[in-house]
C-alpha cells in the first residue's frame, strides 16, 4: 500500500520551469524532499508498525501455539497445525459459522448493492427535495454498526416489538423475528441491507460522470429505458460496481456488531445467527481459546483475500474503464 | 478514480533556493513532534512510586457503586498512605475487559470474580495465593463460613474470598398465583411435582402466561438436578454425569414444554440471554424464574408484582453455601500486603459490613451477618436472610468451583439445549452432540 501512494518519478528529459539547467542541485533538493517525505510518513509508519504490522505477525506465530490469554509468555506451547487441524476436524461450529457467515454474505451483500443502486438511480435526477431525500437515504449508513442500532432493531423485530404490532393491523401475525432461528439472521441481513447509504452516494458520483451524449444518441436510435441501462448505465458504472462490491463483500464478511448485540454475544438462537467473526470473538474472550481464535482469524483473512482476488481476475471480463486501457 | 490531470506537483514552480533554512526548521519540528510524546511516553511509565495505588475492579449497578464506593472511601480515611482508583461496570463485558487487561499483563490489583471465571483465572496463575495472608491472620478467615472460605480454593490454594453467599432460588410472582387462587410453590417439591403445578398454573391464565421458565440450558439448574439424585456436574477437570442423565434432563423439559408448562422457545431464549429485565417474572410471561436468592430484590423494583422464594424443587441436599462473587487478587501486584488488608477489611470490618449491606449476597463473616440481619427492615432483604438460614442445615457438601473450560461448556449447554427447544434435535441426540462438544470445550 505504501508503494502505490508513492508521487510518480517525473519524466528525466521534461525541463521544469524555475530551474532549467542545474540538475544536480535539484537532485539534491529531491533527495531532501524523498527524506522530509518519509520524516512526514513516520507517525504514519509508526502507527502501521505499532498497531497492524506487529500485531499480526504476532497473531500469526500465536496460531500455531495454545496461548491462552492469561498465562505467562513463557507458558506458551508451540501446537504447530493442530489449530488449523481442530477448526477443519474438531469443530461443529466452525462449519456452523461458515455457512452462517457465507449465507449473510451471499444474499445481503448483492441486495445492498441492488438497493443502492436504484435509489441512487431515483435519487440522480434534479428536482426539488432531492438533497434531502439524499440525505435521509444516508442517514442509517452513518450510524454504521453501532450498538445502539443493533440495539433497537432487537427491540423492534422481538415478539412483542413493534414491527409485530405494526402487521397486527392488518392482521398478520408476526414472529418472534430475532428469536426465532428461522428468521433472526434474515433480520440481520434487513438490518445490513437498510445501511445502503455508502455504496449508494459512490453510485451517484459514478451516475454523474456517465456522458448524458450517451443517452441522448441512445435514445435517438430508439433504445428504451431498460436497453439504456443495460447498455449503457452498467458498463458505464461498472468500475464503481466493482469498487462498491469489493468493498461491500469484505464488510459482510466482517459484519459482528448487530448479530453480537441482537444476539447477546451466543450466536442464537441455536446458533442461527453465529457469525465467523463472533465465533472466533467467543473462542479468544469468552473461552480464552486465543492460539485457536488466531488461528481462526489467518483463515478468514485468507479466505477474504482469495474471495477479493477472485473478483480482481473476474474483473477484467466485465469492468469496462472508461479511457479504454483496462479491457 | 481515474485522473487525467497531470500530478500536482509537475506543474508547481520549484521554491527559491532560500527556502532551505525554512525547510531544515520543518524538518526539526516534524522530528520533535514526533519525538516528543515517545519521550513523554517512557517518563510517564517510570515515576508512579509515590505512595501505594492499587487498582480496584468490579461489576455491579448504580447501587452497588455507591456502596462499594463508600467502603473503599472509608478504608482510605483508615489508611492515608493507600489510594484505591475503584473502576467498576455492568456485567455485560466485564469478563472481556477482565480478560483483556489481564492478559496485558495489567491484571487489576483486586477484582471482582465469581466461581464462572474463579478457575479459568486461578488454574492460569492470574490470581494471587491468599493462603500466606490467611495464615498469618493479615486476612482473618476464621470468622467466616467455613463452606465458603473452602469454596474459594482451588487446588489447596486460597485464591479469592466470598464477598457473600448465595443459593439459586426460584423466584415467584406471589401477586399472580393470589389471582390465579393456586398454591404457592413449596420446598421439597419434586421435579414432577412442581411441572404439574406449573401446567395448572397455565392453563388457569387462560394462556396468559406460563406456570414455569424452562431452566434446561442454565448449568446451575442441572448442576442442583444432579446433586439432587448425588450427583454431581464436575469430578475435576471432566463431567461426572452421563449422557442418559443428560437426555433425562432434556426429556423432563421437553415434556413440560409438551404439557404447557413452560413457554415457547423463542420466549425462553429471551429470558435465557438477557438480564433481569428480561426475566419472566418481570415480563409477565410466566410465574416463576430460576435465579439466585440476592436477585429477589433487585428483581422485585422491576416488577409491581410482589415476588416470593423457594429453593428449586428435588432434594436441598443439592444446594450448597455458593460464594455469590469473590474478591480476588492479582498475582502480579506489587502490594500483595495491601490487597490483603483491603480484602480483610471489607469481608471482616463491620462498618465496611454494614455499609455494602446484602448487595453481594449474605456477609461472609458470621458477626456481621448475624448484626444485619437483626438491622434489617427491607421485606425482600429479610426474605433473603430467612430463605438461607432455613436451609443452611440442609446444604449438601460444597463442590469444588467448576474447573478451567467451564465458560465454554456454559455455552455449549446453552447452545445444545435450545436445539431442543426449538425442536431442531431430539433429547437423546442432543445429549450425544453435547458430550461431543463438552470434550473439546474442557480440553482447553
Amino acid at each position: 500500500m505504501a508503494v502505490s501512494t508513492a508521487p510518480p518519478t517525473r519524466p528525466a528529459g521534461r525541463p521544469r520551469p524555475g530551474a532549467p539547467a542545474r540538475t544536480r542541485p535539484a537532485d539534491a533538493r529531491r533527495r531532501a524532499e524523498g527524506r522530509a517525505g518519509y520524516v512526514f510518513l513516520t507517525p504514519w509508519l509508526l502507527g502501521l508498525m505499532a498497531i497492524t504490522a506487529v500485531p499480526m505477525l504476532l497473531s500469526l506465530y500465536l496460531s500455531f501455539t495454545d496461548f491462552d490469554v492469561l498465562s505467562d509468555w513463557d507458558q506458551i506451547n508451540w501446537v504447530g497445525f493442530a489449530n488449523y487441524e481442530r477448526m477443519f476436524t474438531q469443530d461443529p461450529v466452525f462449519w456452523k459459522s461458515v455457512g452462517v457467515t457465507l449465507t449473510f454474505a451471499l444474499i445481503a451483500v448483492p441486495l445492498k448493492l441492488a438497493a443502492a443502486l436504484g435509489v441512487a438511480m431515483l435519487l440522480n435526477r434534479e428536482r426539488r427535495g432531492t438533497g434531502l431525500f439524499r440525505a435521509l437515504f444516508y442517514l442509517p449508513s452513518l450510524l454504521g454498526g453501532s450498538v445502539a442500532l443493533a440495539l433497537v432493531w432487537r427491540a423492534i423485530f422481538s415478539r412483542d416489538g413493534s414491527f409485530n404490532a405494526f402487521l397486527d393491523v392488518f392482521g398478520i401475525t408476526g414472529q418472534p423475528w430475532v428469536n426465532d432461528p428461522d428468521w433472526a439472521l434474515e433480520t440481520l441481513m434487513v438490518l445490513a441491507i437498510w445501511q445502503f447509504g455508502a455504496p449508494m452516494v459512490i453510485f451517484l458520483a459514478g451516475l454523474k460522470q456517465v456522458p448524458a451524449e450517451l443517452y441522448e444518441a441512445a435514445e435517438v436510435d430508439g433504445a428504451g429505458p431498460v436497453r439504456r441501462f443495460w447498455h449503457i448505465t452498467l458498463p458505464m458504472l461498472s468500475p464503481v460496481i466493482f469498487f462498491n462490491l469489493v468493498l461491500e463483500t469484505i464488510n459482510g464478511f466482517q459484519g459482528f456488531t448487530s448479530a453480537y448485540v441482537v444476539s447477546d454475544g451466543t450466536g442464537g438462537p441455536v446458533g442461527s445467527t453465529m457469525l465467523y467473526t463472533l465465533h472466533l470473538y467467543t473462542q479468544g474472550f469468552t473461552e480464552f481459546k486465543m492460539g485457536y481464535a488466531s488461528a481462526l482469524a489467518w483463515v478468514f483473512l485468507l479466505a477474504i483475500g482469495a474471495i477479493t482476488a477472485l473478483f480482481f481476475s473476474t474483473g477484467r471480463f466485465w469492468v469496462h474503464y472508461a479511457d479504454g486501457d483496462g479491457k | 478514480m481515474q485522473s487525467t490531470e497531470p500530478h500536482p506537483r509537475a506543474t508547481r514552480p520549484a521554491p527559491a533556493q532560500g527556502t532551505s533554512r525554512r525547510r531544515r526548521l520543518r524538518h526539526a519540528l516534524t522530528a520533535a513532534i514526533v519525538a516528543v510524546p515517545l519521550v513523554l511516553g517512557a517518563a510517564a511509565c517510570s515515576d508512579d512510586d509515590e505512595g501505594t495505588t492499587v487498582e480496584f475492579f468490579w461489576w455491579g449497578g448504580d447501587a452497588r457503586a455507591t456502596m462499594t464506593q463508600q467502603a473503599l472511601d472509608l478504608y482510605q480515611s483508615k489508611h492515608p498512605d493507600v489510594k484505591i482508583n475503584a473502576t467498576w461496570q455492568t456485567f455485560d463485558g466485564y469478563y472481556d475487559k477482565l480478560a483483556t487487561i489481564s492478559g496485558g499483563g495489567n491484571a487489576p490489583d483486586i477484582f471482582q470474580i465469581d466461581d464462572n471465571g474463579l478457575a479459568e483465572y486461578a488454574a492460569r496463575n492470574v490470581t494471587l495465593d491468599l493462603t500466606p495472608y490467611v495464615e498469618s491472620k493479615k486476612l482473618d478467615l476464621s470468622n467466616h463460613y467455613e463452606g465458603l472460605t473452602t469454596y474459594g480454593q482451588i487446588d489447596g490454594k486460597q485464591v479469592a474470598v466470598a464477598t457473600g453467599e448465595n443459593t439459586p432460588a426460584l423466584i415467584y410472582d406471589k401477586t399472580k398465583l393470589a389471582e390465579l387462587g393456586v398454591d404457592e410453590p413449596t420446598e421439597g417439591w419434586t421435579y414432577d411435582e412442581y411441572i404439574t403445578w406449573a401446567a395448572s398454573v397455565t392453563e388457569k391464565s387462560g394462556g396468559e402466561y406460563f406456570g414455569s421458565m424452562d431452566p434446561s440450558s442454565d448449568y446451575k439448574a442441572l448442576w442442583l438436578w444432579l446433586r439432587s439424585q448425588g450427583k454431581e456436574f464436575y469430578n475435576g477437570t471432566q463431567l461426572a454425569f452421563t449422557q442418559e442423565d443428560l437426555t433425562a434432563w432434556f426429556t423432563l423439559w421437553q415434556q413440560a414444554r409438551e404439557k404447557g408448562a413452560t413457554p415457547p422457545a423463542d420466549v425462553v431464549h429471551e429470558a435465557v440471554t438477557g438480564s433481569v429485565d428480561t426475566q419472566l417474572v418481570v415480563t409477565g410471561k410466566g410465574a416463576t424464574s430460576f435465579m439466585w436468592s440476592n436477585q429477589l430484590g433487585e428483581l422485585g423494583k422491576a416488577t409491581e408484582s410482589e415476588l416470593g422464594m423457594v429453593p428449586y424443587p428435588g432434594d436441598l441436599k443439592g444446594q450448597w453455601a455458593r460464594a455469590s462473587t469473590y474478591w480476588a487478587g492479582s498475582r502480579a501486584t506489587e502490594h500483595p500486603e495491601v490487597v490483603a488488608d483491603i480484602i480483610n477489611f471489607l469481608t471482616n470490618d463491620p462498618e465496611a459490613g454494614a455499609i455494602l449491606g446484602t448487595d453481594r449476597g449474605l456477609p461472609p463473616n458470621k458477626t456481621t451477618r448475624a448484626a444485619l440481619e437483626s438491622a434489617q427492615t427491607d421485606p425482600y432483604a429479610k426474605a433473603t436472610f430467612v430463605f438461607e438460614n432455613g436451609m443452611a442445615d440442609q446444604f449438601g457438601p460444597a463442590p469444588a468451583p467448576p474447573p478451567k473450560g467451564h465458560s465454554g461448556l456454559r455455552n455449549t449447554l446453552r447452545d445444545i439445549a435450545e436445539s431442543v427447544t426449538y425442536g431442531t434435535a431430539t433429547p437423546a441426540d442432543a445429549a450425544a452432540q453435547f458430550f461431543t462438544e463438552a470434550t473439546a470445550a474442557l480440553s482447553g
